[in-house]
């Protein structure tokens, strides 16, 4: 029983991690670290309560989250690739502005401090339903899984064949890596990143979407609780591979669903909440030890 | 004649330039909370006036802006010292928190027999910690190429852990409930200079690490030098300045300013450390240092402002219903705007042609 419980929550935490995860991932391959994965993903979660709550349909809903995480991810890229501003520096100013704009449309509109309750928001739906419950471990998983976790899984899946072999991929990966022989390509390289940018917006609206109407179906501020942040560690630990990213997430969420079991256990919450940041350091330690040994040796 | 003015010219003409790259972000951040308060049916004119009232008004306004603006001193200034040689440290925010609660735990696990020795100690223990916290990142940086973005970002995360799991266990206060630690003692606590507002001797402290920054980043060798690696590493190498060297000092310097500032919020306003120590001190400080282009003067200015921006929009949320987000919106909008390089729209028109 116990096993059945964990591995579905597991699940369903790794998602919306997975989801900005991979968004970050293709960002980060075509040359851009994306800081504001997090803002982005808050803002998704908003429209997404707002718009479900409104049409009663949960797919408006998370394709609207999809476009709005898409737009700001414009804008930011535009602020990064045209005018010049520093990534990082604006990632962040963005994940201040967004957290305003979104508590003074609560405070105005809603009259409300944080969190927002709405009539009728629809979740997503169970695809399989309640009759696979009875098989056994994998049962309660079957019987929750949302189309957006199959949509976060299938991309997993894709994204790897879809780097290595497509034209698009193929031209974020060169824009990344070697942004010199891609200009010589006639590759721009700007509109590839601002591709990527909102790509990245467009899977952190749906992580937001997934965060709001999973299960809980409604927005508070402090929502994503750092998820963006934490989809950023697991790209960094899985070095933009897609699949190694997705175990890091998964992994992730596993100690996020089993944070609340670990604590009667003894174990202090608020640790096991640092452990993804710290592989994180360990990871880009050994990666930084190998580098400075090859070069050594080569010296 | 011209030969006489032309200098004069030149220097008007950079003098207005800098002036302006100074209030460009600014400019952008009121056009922008301008266009949401006429979104939503507001007069931003009204608003504006009725926020500078409320932080520079009267002698008690002025002081809880002050009073806002100190953390912010300290986080701009540890912002500062690595911004300047090209150490992008995101870290700040977390060494603020250790100090922070370094300083406080001095100041009530000692006997109150020490005193204001209480004082020193406390500050001088949460600058070692801070120094330790930020040098982490600063070594793996200079030895191992590891981002110091990334590594102090997740540190903060960890920082926030640690001292979230502190203050809810071994450090809890067992008479006042959740999430702080036990009040620090009396002689521990920075003096208010002007009750009742809450300015308290911190105020100084930042004055004093604001005038030794501007001295240090101007007047002394190791400060040109350090500047000179942010300009360009391989001029600084050609002559012989040691990059992973200064890369390590300045980490430990802002490490060293962070964690005094944390360890005066905690002395001086609160008391003690608490959960939520920080809304965001270091990433602010962030904004600080960079509308203030890292100098002395710059950095005091946009503390003020920042800390103007606090302390009125607690009051307009009060008076005028307008939500105390605004702040963040002007913020968020300052620290974008304050990294956008202005020339470079003309410049890439030009070369297009």
């Amino acid at each position: 029983m116990i096993i059945d419980q964990v591995l579905a929550a597991s699940i369903a935490l790794t998602t919306p991690i997975l989801l900005a995860a991979m968004g970050g991932l293709v960002n980060r391959q075509g040359g851009i670290v994306n800081i504001a994965l997090d803002a982005k993903m808050l803002a998704g979660a908003f429209v997404a309560v707002v718009v479900s709550s409104a049409t009663g349909n949960w797919f408006a809903a998370i394709l609207a989250a999809a476009f709005v995480g898409a737009s700001v991810g414009l804008v930011f890229s535009l602020v990064i690739t045209r005018a010049g501003a520093n990534m990082i520096v604006a990632g962040l100013g963005l994940n201040v502005l967004v957290a305003g704009v979104l508590g003074f449309i609560l405070n105005w509109f809603y009259d409300s401090s944080g969190t927002l309750r709405l009539q009728d928001v629809a979740l997503l739906p169970h695809i399989f339903g309640d009759g696979v419950k009875d098989i056994p471990i994998v049962g309660l998983t079957l019987s929750r899984l949302d189309p957006l976790t199959i949509f976060a899984w299938l991309t997993v899946l894709c994204l790897p064949w879809a780097l290595a072999n497509t034209r698009a991929g193929l031209r974020v990966r060169a824009t990344g890596n070697a942004p010199k022989v891609a200009h010589a390509m006639g590759i721009s390289e700007l509109r590839v990143q601002d591709g990527t940018t909102m790509f990245a917006g467009f899977f952190s609206g749906l992580a937001g979407a997934h965060l709001a109407l999973a299960s809980i179906g409604l927005f508070n501020e402090g929502l994503t609780a750092g998820r963006g942040f934490i989809a950023l560690a697991a790209f960094y630990f899985g070095r933009d591979r897609p699949v190694t990213t997705a175990l890091v997430c998964l992994l992730f969420g596993f100690l996020d669903a089993t944070q609340i079991r670990m604590q009667t256990a003894g174990l202090p919450p608020k640790l096991i909440g640092t452990i993804p940041y710290l592989m994180v350091l360990v990871a880009l330690c050994i990666a930084g030890w190998r580098n400075r040994r090859t070069k050594d040796q080569l010296a | 004649m011209s030969e006489v003015a032309l200098p004069q010219r030149f220097r008007f003409a950079a003098w207005l330039e800098r002036g302006f790259g100074l209030a460009f972000p600014f400019i952008v951040a009121l056009v922008v909370a301008s266009i949401i308060l006429l979104a939503v049916g507001q007069n931003p004119v009204d608003t504006f006036t009725l926020m500078v009232q409320e932080s520079f008004g009267s002698t008690r306004r002025i002081s809880a802006t002050l009073s806002a603006a100190t953390p912010l001193l300290f986080t701009g200034v540890a912002t500062a010292v690595c911004f300047r040689s090209g150490v992008f440290n995101v870290g700040v925010e977390g060494a603020f928190v250790i100090g922070g609660l370094c300083g406080a735990f001095i100041g009530f696990s000692l006997s109150a027999s020490f005193g204001f020795s209480l004082i020193p100690l406390a500050l001088l223990f949460a600058a070692i910690c801070g120094a330790l916290w930020l040098y982490i990142p600063g070594y793996l940086l200079a030895r191992f190429d590891v981002d110091e973005v990334v590594s102090t970002l997740m540190l903060n995360f960890v920082a926030l852990g640690i001292t979230g799991y502190l203050v809810n266990g071994p450090l809890l206060s067992e008479i006042s409930g959740n999430n702080v630690t036990p009040l620090v003692h009396e002689a521990a606590q920075l003096p208010r200079l002007l009750p009742p507002s809450t300015l308290h001797g911190g105020f100084l402290i930042g004055l004093v690490v604001l005038a030794a920054y501007g001295l240090w980043s101007t007047r002394t060798a190791y400060g040109f030098e350090s500047a000179l690696v942010g300009l360009n590493k391989r001029f600084s190498r050609a002559v012989g300045i040691s990059i992973p060297r200064t890369i390590i000092a300045v980490m430990i310097l802002s490490g060293i300013v962070a964690g005094i500032g944390g360890a005066s919020h905690a002395l001086g306003q609160l008391h003690r450390f608490a959960d939520g120590f920080s809304p965001g001190y270091g990433f602010t400080g962030m904004a600080v240092a960079l509308l203030g282009r890292n100098t002395a003067v710059g950095i005091l200015l946009g503390a003020i402002l920042f800390g103007a921006l606090a302390s009125a929009g607690t009051t307009v949320q009060l008076f005028s219903d307008i939500p105390l987000d605004i702040v963040n919106i002007i913020e968020g909008t300052v620290m974008i705007f304050a990294v956008v390089e202005i020339g470079r729209f003309a410049l890439r028109r030009r070369r297009s042609k």
